[in-house]
């Protein structure tokens, strides 16, 4: 190896060894950068408040300041003759490398260039590179390190929030929330069913969009509450409206009650009793006697499980008396008529002294009895369903069954298209019909259709009949299809007051009650001086069986009593103005009524917040529809915003 | 003789004119390095110091250890021109015309000692310039060549201001080095009073002659200098330029002119003896910075600033020094 190559080797390792400390450094600097970084960001969201995005980008910055130092590190490589330059500093070389490097290529330097080349290469045979450029911990290691001790602290401190700050972040989750959970039960609903109606459908739209608003914190708490209240009053207006009309009031109130319930013809219903029977077997295996029988069976289990396992006298004995135990069992299967296989198995195996086997057998039969036990009560409510339901055409319009009317008029228009209609059965059609127009003018024209099929039938026009009870059956279908509009806005209505609830309450969806209800019927209920919707429509029909709560009940369309046009004679006693103060007019004084005070015992059920929140809504409610007098709008709204600081 | 012959040649008489030196001096070893330095280097000096430290004995042993034509000319306000260069004198020939005949003046010898030459009018001072720039003297209309080697050495006195005139710029320019002879420490004086008081006188040997010393003014010349090494020397030159991008702040503050490129070219060729008198065969960053002092303080005119407050010049090339890094590009550690 000449003397420049030994100079050249020596120089580039030191470059290499001298890069890779370069980056040693800059991934400690790096660290540093990162942790420094952090740690500001840390400090920042500790004290202000910093959105939480701020944290992962400022995490994600940090860690990216690690390859980034390393790389900056790493990305100059020193060139040969600047490696010359450093170790002759470093080395006290003199100056003697760096030269060399320069005479090397100059030929006409001649002799003075072997001298220094050899001199140089004598001081590159002594250098040693690893002890020059040692691996060790740079002074900046210490302060990452600290750094980092630093915001690993700082992690466990918890970070300061104002109170408004809380609030205010916590309404944003639950106006989020709240608008998530309405954006979606409204598209759930409309997948469910499309609403007949065009201003339903409308309507729907609206929450929709409001939802979707709410999720995107479009509005801030006031308007969210105002608007919620001016769509709720929208829906309460068209549920009102039909509401109006009696046919699907009566709809309503009979899809309410049981027997309204089924969706299934009589027929039907006879056909899935029949074939329940048929695999029950006995009519006698009803659900009390096959609970009777499951019983003994797991008596019988208890007993086999302490069989010992042997041929003693004593567990031969045991044995007899369980074999006779079994075959009574099996005796009053099959007098209820039921058929237990497994039961028969476990005879055999309890004689073939296989009490494994046996256990193992008699848990199967306690399955099938399980089975058929869930039979027998589901056709036991089938048959009391069947009770309900009515028998003819005037019993089903009579009771508000619109889908078994619908279902009988389907099976008559049938009978009528068909040929072999005999005379008798026409009649009895006919007499059907006749008794059906009187309950089927509650319904609007199917009355009216109704009478027309009987006078086509009188005349022997089938064909026309059919049509006659065909338009009645789509009438009763375009009034099912209203009344499932109005379901579907009140379910909507409810979802609205709930939504209110929440954003008023600052509470979570799944945390809120949804307002206070009114008692069964949405009447007054035992309380005094409550406010209450009394036409019946728009009220939920949950039970209340609990004391009742007059604090929430709503009052959308009506005045306080004092001011009620039903007279005072229909207020309660204690309910009587006594002294009535100031005018109603603008700029004059606030008019108010002093009642007399019920005492109502007892503890109130409602948070005191959630009270204010529906008496907020209500007035929010009344001030967007005009209800308040503007003069006093202002008044109202600060009264009501005092109450709820 | 092969140029590493010439090396060991130079090492040994470098060696071996500061033993024959050192017999007569006491002390002052940066003095006679640095007059010996000039004297490889081809230069001349101007020693300053106050009387009685040695500065013409320094001169006189240098003539006796260099196998070398000496002459000393102790400059008098009424020293002329003239008197130092030569005149045209009229003599009769043996045939009995008159005709005029050059007579040499002192210069004409290898070796001049101007002694107190601050003491000379600008007049006389000026006739040294063309001799020590351009080794010859112009007189009667006739140039004639000075032997070589050619070394002027003068001296002059900082303190006896009364009846002197400083030298000016450009005759100070023309100084290789400028060294300044300090007091010697009590062991020196010790030292200097025992070898004079005594009745014994030191004998000196010749040690080089000028064929010789020509030899190693050119083997001086060829010591090889990185370029990095000579950006630092340009760059200490261009930082003593006052009001210029390249000026140092102190320059700024109290130079009025730096220095000239001889100046550069002295921290070279200096460098350079330096280089070979340790023992190594390039110039480094330490010998530029060693004979920087002397090569550049003569070199530096101070400003009134600098004057009111005392700062010397060797104050402002010692910040310079400090203010402007060895190597610009150098990978920082």
């Amino acid at each position: 190896m000449s003397e420049i190559q030994i100079i050249q080797t020596t120089l580039e390792r030191t470059a290499r060894r001298r890069r890779l400390q370069s980056a040693w450094r800059g991934l400690w600097h790096g660290l540093f950068a990162g942790g420094a970084l952090w740690l500001t960001i840390l400090g920042l969201y500790k004290l202000a408040p910093v959105p939480e995005q701020s944290l992962t980008l400022g995490g994600l910055a940090a860690l990216a300041c690690l390859p980034i130092g390393f790389l900056a590190g790493w990305w100059r490589k020193p060139s040969i003759v600047e490696m010359a330059r450093w170790v002759d500093g470093k080395q006290h070389f003199q100056e003697r490398l760096s030269t060399a490097l320069e005479v090397a290529g100059q030929e006409k330097a001649g002799r003075w260039r072997d001298l220094v080349l050899n001199d140089a290469a004598g001081r590159a045979r002594e250098f040693d590179f690893r002890k020059s450029l040692p691996y060790h911990l740079p002074v900046i290691a210490r302060w990452s390190v600290l750094i980092l001790v630093l915001a690993a602290t700082l992690g466990f401190v918890p970070e300061y929030r104002s109170k408004d700050y809380l609030q205010k972040k916590k309404e944003k989750e639950v106006m989020r929330e709240v608008g998530k959970q309405l954006a979606e039960l409204t598209q759930r609903s409309l997948e469910r069913r499309t609403p007949a109606l065009e201003p339903t459908q409308k309507a729907l739209g609206e929450v929709k969009e409001l939802g979707d608003q709410l999720a995107k914190l479009r509005l801030n708490r006031t308007e969210a509450l105002r608007e919620l209240a001016s769509v709720t009053e929208k829906l309460k207006d068209q549920t009102r409206e039909l509401g109006k009309d009696a046919a699907i009031r009566k709809l309503e109130r009979a899809a309410r009650s049981q027997t309204g319930q089924s969706s299934q013809s009589p027929g039907e219903l006879q056909k899935q009793i029949d074939s329940m029977q048929k695999q029950l077997g006995n009519p006698n295996a009803t659900p009390e006697a096959l609970d009777k029988l499951q019983k003994e069976l797991q008596k019988m289990q208890q007993a086999a499980a302490g069989l010992p396992d042997n041929d003693s006298a004593a567990a031969q004995q045991q044995k007899e008396q369980m074999s006779q135990a079994m075959s009574d069992l099996a005796k009053k299967a099959e007098e209820l008529g039921l058929s237990l296989p497994s039961l028969e198995e476990a005879m055999k195996a309890l004689e073939a002294g296989q009490i494994d086997q046996f256990l193992k057998d008699l848990k199967f039969a306690e399955i099938d009895l399980e089975k058929m036990q869930a039979m027998a009560k589901a056709m036991q409510q089938l048959q009391t369903e069947m009770a309900k339901l009515g028998k003819d055409l005037a019993e089903q319009l009579e009771k508000g069954q619109a889908m078994s009317a619908q279902s009988t008029l389907q099976k008559m228009i049938e009978q009528l298209k068909s040929a072999n209609l005999s005379e008798e059965q026409m009649k009895k059609m006919l007499e059907e019909v006749d008794k059906a127009s009187k309950p089927g003018s509650q319904y609007g024209k199917v009355g009216d259709f109704l009478k027309d099929a009987v006078g086509k039938m009188q005349q022997g026009d089938k064909p026309g009949a059919a049509q006659s009870l065909a338009n009645a059956s789509d009438e009763l279908k375009k009034l099912m299809d209203q009344m499932g509009d109005a379901q579907s806005m009140m379910a909507m209505m409810a979802a609205l007051q709930k939504a209110q609830m929440c954003v008023g309450n600052c509470q979570g969806w799944g945390q809120s009650q949804g307002l206070p209800r009114a008692g069964k019927g949405g009447k007054p209920g035992r309380g005094v001086g409550t406010w209450a919707d009394e036409n019946g429509w728009g009220t939920d029909y949950v039970e209340q069986t609990d004391r009742w709560d007059n604090s929430g009940i709503e009052r959308p369309d009506m005045e306080g009593r004092g001011v009620s046009d039903r007279g005072e004679g229909e207020l309660a006693d204690g309910l009587v103005p006594t002294k009535v103060r100031g005018q109603i007019s603008p700029g004059g004084p606030m008019p108010s009524i002093t009642l007399k005070g019920v005492s109502i015992k007892g503890q109130s059920k409602v948070a005191y917040q959630e009270a204010v929140t529906a008496a907020q809504s209500e007035a929010q409610s009344a001030l967007s529809q005009e209800q308040v007098p503007r003069a006093y709008q202002g008044a109202v709204r600060d009264y009501f915003d005092d109450l709820k600081e | 003789m092969t140029t590493e012959e010439q090396i060991q040649s130079f090492r040994q008489t470098w060696e071996n004119l500061r033993a024959e030196i050192g017999k007569v001096m006491v002390g002052h070893e940066e003095i006679v390095d640095g007059t010996l330095f000039a004297i490889f280097a081809g230069g001349h000096v101007l020693l300053e110091g106050v009387p009685g430290l040695g500065k013409t004995l320094l001169v006189r042993t240098l003539s006796e250890v260099l196998d070398l034509s000496f002459n000393r000319i102790q400059f008098t306000p009424d020293l002329m021109p003239a008197d130092i260069l030569g005149t045209n004198l009229v003599v009769e020939s043996p045939e009995g015309r008159r005709e005029f005949q050059f007579q040499r003046g002192p210069i004409f010898a290898h070796l001049i000692l101007a002694d107190e030459i601050n003491r000379a009018t600008p007049k006389t001072q000026s006739a040294l310039l063309e001799a020590m720039q351009e080794k010859q003297v112009t007189a009667a209309g006739e140039i004639r060549k000075l032997a070589e080697p050619f070394f002027v050495l003068a001296t002059q006195n900082p303190i006896d201001q009364e009846g002197t005139y400083p030298l000016p710029e450009a005759q100070l320019d023309r100084f290789f080095f400028k060294l300044i002879v300090g007091y010697p420490t009590g062991a020196e004086l010790t030292e200097v009073l025992n070898r004079t008081t005594e009745g014994v006188k030191a004998q000196v040997g010749k040690v080089l002659d000028g064929a010789n010393l020509l030899e190693l003014q050119t083997l001086v010349r060829q010591v090889p200098v990185a370029s990095h090494v000579k950006d630092y020397a340009v760059r200490l030159v261009l930082a003593t330029h006052p009001k210029t991008e390249t000026a140092a702040p102190i320059a700024n503050q109290y130079l009025r002119f730096g220095s000239s490129p001889r100046g550069g070219q002295t921290l070279i060729l200096a460098g350079k003896v330096r280089a070979l008198t340790q023992g190594r065969f390039n110039v480094s960053f330490d010998d530029i910075q060693a004979v920087a002092a002397a090569a550049l303080r003569h070199r530096l005119i101070l400003n009134f600033e600098a004057e009111a407050e005392g700062v010397t010049t060797d104050h402002v090339i010692a910040q310079v020094l400090r203010d402007v890094p060895r190597d610009a590009t150098a990978v920082a550690a």
